[in-house]
């Protein structure tokens, strides 16, 4: 059984590979405490693998000029961190592959200008977004000021609650750990207000760069999991008319054999 | 005693092996110690034995004698032959080595000519280099004064070229103090003809005399002046093109507004500067080439491109100022945050500009595109041996040029505004579309979505026409959304009406129904014709729009696929970036997963015409059933075949009430609604054939219904409709059973090619509908 599923995956690099759930950054502000993926989840990605279409999540990354959304994005796909500063015009895109619980998955990467002129064009991109990463520059306190707009903006192309959303504090290394601490209070109390989770990182050094990343795929992956679940469950409930509630009933009961058993493995 | 002793176990396994030792297996010891008359025997008996094997040994080697003698004879004739070959190998030997040695000082002595070749041609061609120094120092003088600074240049360069150890060489020889007097000439010289040059450039440019400064710009890199060469040239195109440019622009604002190419006479300025300037490419690239070497293009472009960005600026700002860009665009966005239809402008009057900043955009990308492609060829010849990161470092180079430009950077602006205000265009002119929906008879869908579709092609198909991929890719995002979000609400809220059922349903029931209505109706005063006029009205409607949604969703497929083999026509032609293709892909399906949410709007809005139409006219019908006896005799059962009793009739008002829905929906939405009606009533069959009671005869009966009302679904449908009446037919033939017992040949083992629908306990219970058939045998069948 184990063979055959990894036969059935494509290789996706190793540390893109993903099967214990990424920890937060700090327990002030995040979206979710667990430190496992969901059960059924779980019970889905063992049962599924290789009958599903891959997926995909889209995240959108917003902020102002120059706080450092490309070179963010650079230093995880791409692991380099350029110093020489060239504005993004419009928008870039990245697909970064992952493989979480042994199932393919992609990040769709939309990073957007943050120059003023370019707004019009990058606001188009904000629609259908799974994840909205807002971005500001620790040591540029407007800067996580301007993230209440960005964030307004956004979601106004999308459906209530319908995104996750990320605050990041972006050139950590060019703070000193006194005023990192500082202005993280208040990235926090900001990240609160959005309900958003917060996060420190350097693009330069790479620090929590990829961890980061891991984080925003796991709760996009298990969130779009979940939707996926509760999607085909609601159309057996549409297709089977009255006769069919024994058959949907049994097609219940299989997840819930199969959560216990990975429960009592894990 | 114990010496005697010890070689006796070991003699029977040494005589067995008939050695050929001299000694005998047996010692005489051993002989002298037997005493025994029988062994004794044995003794001698084996003693005699070994004799015959050595007398046998022994004749063996005497016959070999002979063949031995005669080897011997011919080894003692070889000993003479043998000395004589080993003095011929010493000769042999003594020859080679002089022969090596001989080679050795041949060679040697080759390669002392060699070498002293190699002096020689170095000491001619250094005589050369002094003798063309020389010479070159006097071509210089005379080429000067006779202004013939081809030849000057082309000595120049000659002694550009040469070794300078040559020089440090000649100047240290015994003439050294001429050379050096003559050097110094030479170095004069060339510092006079740069300085000539340039000011015969300078001069020749100045008076617009072509010819002469094609002859200076091809002097320079003969004096290594490369990039002064390049940049003096360039300078002298980026004149020209200004002039041009300056030129046409003050024709632009001197045009008619009635001219014909007065809408895009700003696209058509930038055409102009764009055309000017790669012509200007076209012409000179062979002359820099040749003179210049290859991978020099990049230069003389990158000086281009600073004119061509100024010249850009100066255009865009006249557009912007002439056709009042910026303040259409504030008012845009006023109309697009206050609702008030007042201060709104009208979408019809933006049509032109969004037209002339597509093609300004289309004209640019054009532009880009030649000159990238004219730079990367020009590298590519010149990198062919270059490292990978000289390659590199020239794409990046390339990629900064383009990115960066000041031409990129403003299209890039006015492609942000026109977004804005195409999605400004597309809203307000589907609204348009909407409000203005009008249905004519005999059409399936309303005028709505053609208009709407027709709009948002137009809108995308705009985009697309100015080649930027992140402009064609927001204008999907903005049509998806459009479509999505406003244009389904539309259509959903018409579908939120409902269908009109209950006046429909009344009037369906009959006279006597029909009669107590309009009674009832009469006596509150309310009953008027044109209530019933507008229910059908909003019937229509329901129906249309059912078609509609239906249509919107193969639409926007339609639509997906025509983009996507423009977008692959587009990219082919090599416009768009690395991730243009992941960037249209990405838009692409999210706007056919809003096609799926059509359908979901489809199947709602069937559902929904199947509960509140279908279902409350159905279920009575199939009531009727329960009136219609299945516990008959013979007689009955003829009757009933002379007068149908129930399902004729159910035939006959299933086939009524289908009719309209088959004219006003589409073949498509007609069939999923008569699927939909089928699970219905077979759902409902069900239900009531349970509450029923059977006679043998009764089974035969329902047998017989069954069959003509499957008969004539069939004909309706395109689905197969055995599927969803497998569990009636199989009760039918539970129904149809002679005996309880009979069941057992349908069941387990001898189902055959049948596949039960029906659980035990419900063949269980369908059998209880048999009168005639006793509990107690149905309890005691094993199922």
């Amino acid at each position: 059984m184990k063979s055959s599923l990894m036969h059935l995956v494509p290789p996706v690099s190793r540390d893109r590979i993903i099967s214990q759930f990424p920890k937060w950054y700090t327990p002030e502000a995040c979206l979710q405490f667990k430190e496992h993926f969901h059960a059924q989840v779980r019970a889905a990605c063992q049962r599924s693998t290789g009958t599903v279409g891959l997926k995909l999540s889209k995240v959108v990354v917003v902020g102002d000029l120059y706080v450092g959304k490309t070179s963010l994005i650079n230093r995880f796909c791409k692991d380099n961190f350029d110093r020489d500063y060239k504005a993004t015009i419009g928008v870039d895109f990245e697909i970064e592959r992952f493989e979480i619980v042994g199932v393919p998955y992609n990040l769709q990467i939309w990073d957007t200008a943050g120059q003023e002129k370019f707004k019009c064009i990058a606001s188009a991109y904000y629609r259908g977004a799974e994840v909205i990463i807002t971005v500001f520059d620790l040591a540029d306190i407007q800067t996580l000021d301007h993230t209440k707009q960005w964030l307004e903006d956004a979601l106004r192309e999308n459906e209530p609650d319908s995104s996750f959303i990320f605050l990041v504090g972006t050139k950590k290394d060019l703070v000193s750990d006194a005023v990192c601490e500082r202005t993280e209070l208040d990235a926090i109390r900001f990240a609160n207000e959005m309900q958003a989770e917060y996060w420190s990182v350097s693009a330069k050094t790479g620090e929590n760069v990829k961890e980061f990343f891991s984080r925003v795929a796991a709760l996009a992956f298990e969130q779009s999991m979940i939707k996926e679940l509760e999607k085909t469950s609601g159309r057996m409930a549409q297709i089977g008319a009255g006769n069919l509630i024994k058959l949907e009933k049994n097609l219940m009961e299989i997840p819930e054999g199969n959560t216990q058993a990975s429960l009592s493995c894990c | 005693m114990a010496a005697a002793a010890a070689p006796g176990p070991r003699a029977p396994g040494g005589d067995g092996g008939g050695s050929s030792s001299a000694s005998s297996s047996l010692s005489m010891e051993r002989i002298q110690s037997l005493t025994d008359l029988s062994d004794l025997e044995a003794a001698y008996g084996r003693l005699c034995e070994e004799e015959k094997v050595v007398q046998g040994e022994l004749d063996a080697l005497l016959e070999q004698q002979s063949t031995i003698e005669n080897k011997m004879v011919a080894l003692h004739r070889m000993g003479p032959n043998l000395q004589l070959i080993e003095g011929d190998a010493q000769q042999l030997a003594g020859m080679i080595t002089f022969t090596c040695n001989l080679a050795e000082n041949v060679s040697s002595k080759v390669r002392q000519l060699d070498l002293a070749k190699n002096r020689l041609y170095q000491a001619i061609q250094r005589a050369d280099d002094i003798l063309d120094l020389k010479f070159c120092m006097d071509g210089v003088q005379t080429a000067l004064r006779n202004e013939d600074y081809e030849q000057a240049a082309a000595h120049i360069h000659r002694y550009l070229s040469l070794d300078k150890s040559v020089i440090e060489l000649s100047r240290q020889g015994k003439e050294g103090g001429i050379i050096d007097a003559n050097l110094k000439l030479l170095q004069e010289a060339e510092q006079r003809l740069k300085t000539i040059v340039t000011e015969k450039f300078d001069m020749a440019m100045k008076q617009g005399d072509l010819p002469q400064v094609e002859r200076f710009f091809k002097i320079f890199p003969l004096l290594g002046l490369h990039e002064e060469g390049l940049s003096k040239f360039s300078e002298y195109l980026c004149k020209q093109v200004a002039s041009k440019a300056e030129e046409n622009l003050l024709l632009v604002m001197g045009t008619d507004m009635s001219d014909r190419r007065a809408a895009v006479i700003f696209a058509d300025t930038l055409t102009l500067l764009f055309e000017g300037i790669a012509r200007i490419v076209e012409t000179h690239q062979p002359i820099v080439e040749t003179y210049y070497g290859p991978g020099r293009l990049y230069t003389l472009i990158k000086h281009l491109q600073v004119e061509c960005d100024r010249q850009v600026e100066k255009v865009v700002d006249n557009f912007i100022k002439q056709r009042d860009y910026h303040r259409q665009f504030q008012q845009v966005q006023n109309s697009m945050m206050r609702s008030s239809s007042a201060e709104k402008i009208e979408p019809r009057e933006l049509d032109p500009i969004l037209t002339e900043v597509t093609l300004m955009n289309a004209r640019s990308e054009l532009y880009l595109r030649f000159i990238k492609r004219r730079i990367i060829s020009d590298f590519e010849v010149g990198d062919s041996m270059a490292s990978e990161e000289v390659k590199q470092e020239h794409q990046k180079y390339l990629d900064k040029l383009l990115n960066n430009c000041l031409l990129s950077r403003t299209m890039q602006e006015l492609i942000g505004y026109y977004i804005t205000m195409e999605e400004y265009f597309m809203r307000e002119t589907v609204n348009k579309a909407v409000a203005m929906d009008s249905y004519e008879k005999g059409q399936l869908t309303s005028s709505m979505v053609d208009d709407v579709f027709y709009i948002v092609k137009k809108c995308i198909g705009r985009a697309l026409s100015s080649s930027s991929i992140d402009c064609l890719c927001a204008m999907i995002n903005h049509s998806t959304t459009e479509l999505e979000s406003d244009f389904r609400e539309v259509l959903y809220n018409k579908l939120k009406q409902g269908f009109p059922a209950t006046t429909f349903q009344d009037f369906q029931r009959g006279v006597t129904s029909a009669v107590s209505i309009m009674h009832s109706s009469l006596q509150q005063g309310k009953f008027d014709t044109k209530g019933i006029e507008s229910t059908d009205e909003a019937k229509q409607s329901f129906l249309v729009t059912l078609n509609n949604v239906e249509v919107c969703s193969e639409n926007i497929m339609t639509l997906k696929k025509t983009l996507e083999s423009d977008c692959t026509k587009l990219l082919s032609q090599g416009f768009g970036g690395e991730q243009a293709q992941a960037k249209i892909d990405s838009c692409l399906s999210d706007m056919a997963a809003v096609s799926n949410k059509f359908r979901d709007l489809l199947q709602e809005g069937l559902n929904e015409l199947n509960s509140t139409a279908i279902k409350p006219q159905v279920k009575p019908w199939i009531n009727l059933f329960l009136s219609v006896s299945h516990n008959i005799e013979e007689e009955e059962f003829s009757d009933y075949e002379a007068n149908d009793p129930w399902v004729q009739q159910f035939i006959v008002n299933l086939e009524q009430q289908m009719t309209e829905f088959k004219v006003g929906l589409s073949p498509v939405i007609y069939d999923t609604l008569t699927g939909l009606m089928t699970s219905l009533i077979a759902i409902e069959l069900e239900k009531v054939l349970l509450k029923s009671t059977f006679s043998r005869l009764g089974g035969l009966q329902f047998d017989k219904e069954l069959r003509s009302l499957i008969a004539y679904l069939t004909t309706v449908t395109t689905w197969t409709i055995r599927d969803k009446f497998a569990r009636l037919s199989q009760m039918a033939t539970i129904l149809n059973l002679e005996r309880v017992t009979e069941i057992l040949d349908y069941w387990g083992p001898n189902s055959g090619p049948l596949t039960w629908r029906l659980t035990p306990a419900e063949v269980r219970q369908v059998l209880a509908l048999r009168i005639d058939f006793r509990s107690e045998d149905i309890k005691r069948l094993r199922l």
